[in-house]
């Protein structure tokens, strides 16, 4: 399974195929999600209209997070296999990573204001996704100062499984810190368990959500991909070039 | 054993040769933390309660400042290379290697952090507690940004990438290490839970950091 899409040839024909699905899968989710949370749900007893911002709001901060497990996973493939799908996906997953994260952010403060009253609190979980972004930037960083294709690959790696056990740690410490830190000035949403009526368009905006980070993905792969046949296409002419011409100076 | 610690040796032999040893990080230490009540106001209570807060991110910043020293010049000279041939294992002599250079550079901190402690008006017991926990962070923080310097060694401008890639990474030796003197400061009997935790990322970073480290030094040799 995983030496057959090695191939790139036969990965450009799933992803030829798998795109649109995705994209028409992405419209027909969100569509609906977006209907459920405006019409179809309910406003919250104690938040008001406010309460439909979760519906873009969790989503949001569960593909920052599937997406960094995602590229931590693909690092790994890479690292053990050497598998170039496994790079090439790490490579083309982290900025959408990054883009989530910092919806995530937003949608969280836009919620934040008018629920606790200010735009940004110094809340444990709010801190460790902003730590999440540097995590994603750094790594973003590191890839690009890389000229070496090889060398960007494998240093990134080694970064992105090292980020797993620092986030890990990092939440368990800036848990510590907040509550040491801080008196409950956040209202938590302990409240009883999520009503059946929210529950659905959060669901349906969740896999919506999935299947737009998939769907950005696999066409942030093909094209990488068709981006690095134009550059060998190119190279080959200019070799071609090259050898055509010294050939001419030597029969003159 | 004795070979690893003539890469110790070498190290913070090296660091007193190249850089002054401990003068960098100590100078750039004195001078953060003699600038930051100049933006925060003379205030004596307001100075006494970020003391502790401001001591631990100005350490943190110090060793980022020296990170670049780490693994750039061993990196471009070739000495990586060889020691990637040796049969010592690679994440040993990284270990030996960083430890060397970080205990030559950044012993003074601890000491400085206590003096800065009491001239912010933070009383003797938290201050002590402070340079005790920042004395245990220096492992960690120091083999961090190894981690993140071994990463981009070489690279052209790697400081600003080592601060990107290790700040997050430095996140929880900060939080132990500043909340031991802010607890402390406090009268919070965690001062000392905050102490013990921030010896345990050490002692975390010293059992997995070298393997981090090797992998990221045979990833950039290629």
């Amino acid at each position: 399974m995983l030496s057959y899409f090695s191939n790139p040839q036969r990965f450009d024909g799933l992803a030829r195929r798998v795109i649109p699905v995705l994209g028409v899968l992405t419209v027909l989710l969100l569509g609906i999600g977006i209907y459920l949370s405006f019409f179809g749900s309910p406003p919250d007893y104690q938040q008001g209209d406010t309460v439909r911002i979760m519906y873009v709001h969790v989503p949001a901060a569960y593909m920052a997070m599937a997406l960094y497990a995602a590229l931590a996973g693909a690092s790994f493939v890479f690292f053990v296999w050497r598998h170039a799908l496994a790079d090439a996906a790490a490579e083309v997953i982290a900025p959408v990573g990054a883009v989530f994260t910092v919806l995530a952010l937003i949608t969280g403060s836009l919620w934040g204001k008018p629920m606790w009253g200010t735009w940004w609190e110094w809340d444990a979980r709010m801190t460790s996704v902003l730590v999440l972004l540097l995590v994603y930037l750094g790594y973003m960083a590191l890839r690009a100062a890389l000229e070496d294709a090889q060398q960007a690959a494998r240093a990134g790696a080694v970064l992105a499984m090292a980020g797993v056990v620092n986030l890990v740690i990092v939440k368990f410490s800036v848990d510590w810190w907040s509550s040491l830190h801080q008196p409950a000035s956040v209202i938590r949403f302990d409240g009883p368990t999520i009503h059946s009526s929210q529950l659905w368009p959060l669901a349906i905006m969740a896999l919506a959500y999935t299947m737009l980070a998939a769907w950005l993905v696999f066409y942030r792969l093909r094209s990488r991909a068709v981006i690095q046949r134009a550059r060998q296409i190119e190279r080959r002419k200019l070799q071609a070039a090259r050898a055509a011409q010294s050939t001419q100076g030597s029969g003159a | 054993m004795s070979r690893l610690g003539a890469v110790f040796a070498r190290e913070a032999r090296l660091a007193w040769s190249g850089g002054g040893g401990p003068a960098g990080p100590a100078a750039f230490f004195l001078a953060a933390i003699t600038l930051a009540p100049l933006a925060i106001g003379p205030s004596p209570e307001l100075l006494a309660a970020a003391g502790p807060g401001l001591m631990g991110f100005a350490a943190l910043l110090s060793v980022l400042q020296s990170a670049e020293r780490l693994y750039g010049d061993d990196f471009s000279d070739g000495t990586l290379d060889l020691y990637a041939l040796s049969p010592m294992g690679l994440s040993l002599l990284c270990l030996a290697k960083t430890l060397g250079q970080g205990i030559a550079t950044l012993w003074p901190l601890p000491v400085i952090a206590l003096l800065g402690g009491l001239m912010y008006g933070v009383p003797l017991q938290p201050s002590m507690m402070l340079a005790a926990a920042l004395a245990a962070a220096i492992p960690a923080l120091v083999l961090l940004a190894g981690f993140a310097g071994a990463l981009a060694a070489g690279v052209r401008r790697s400081g600003l990438l080592i601060a990107l890639i290790a700040a997050p990474m430095m996140v929880p030796v900060l939080i132990f290490a500043a909340g031991a003197g802010r607890a402390g400061f406090e009268g919070d009997e965690r001062a000392l839970a905050n102490l013990v935790l921030t010896l345990a990322v050490s002692l975390g970073a010293i059992a997995l950091a070298p393997f981090g480290i090797a992998a990221a030094v045979k990833s950039r040799l290629g």
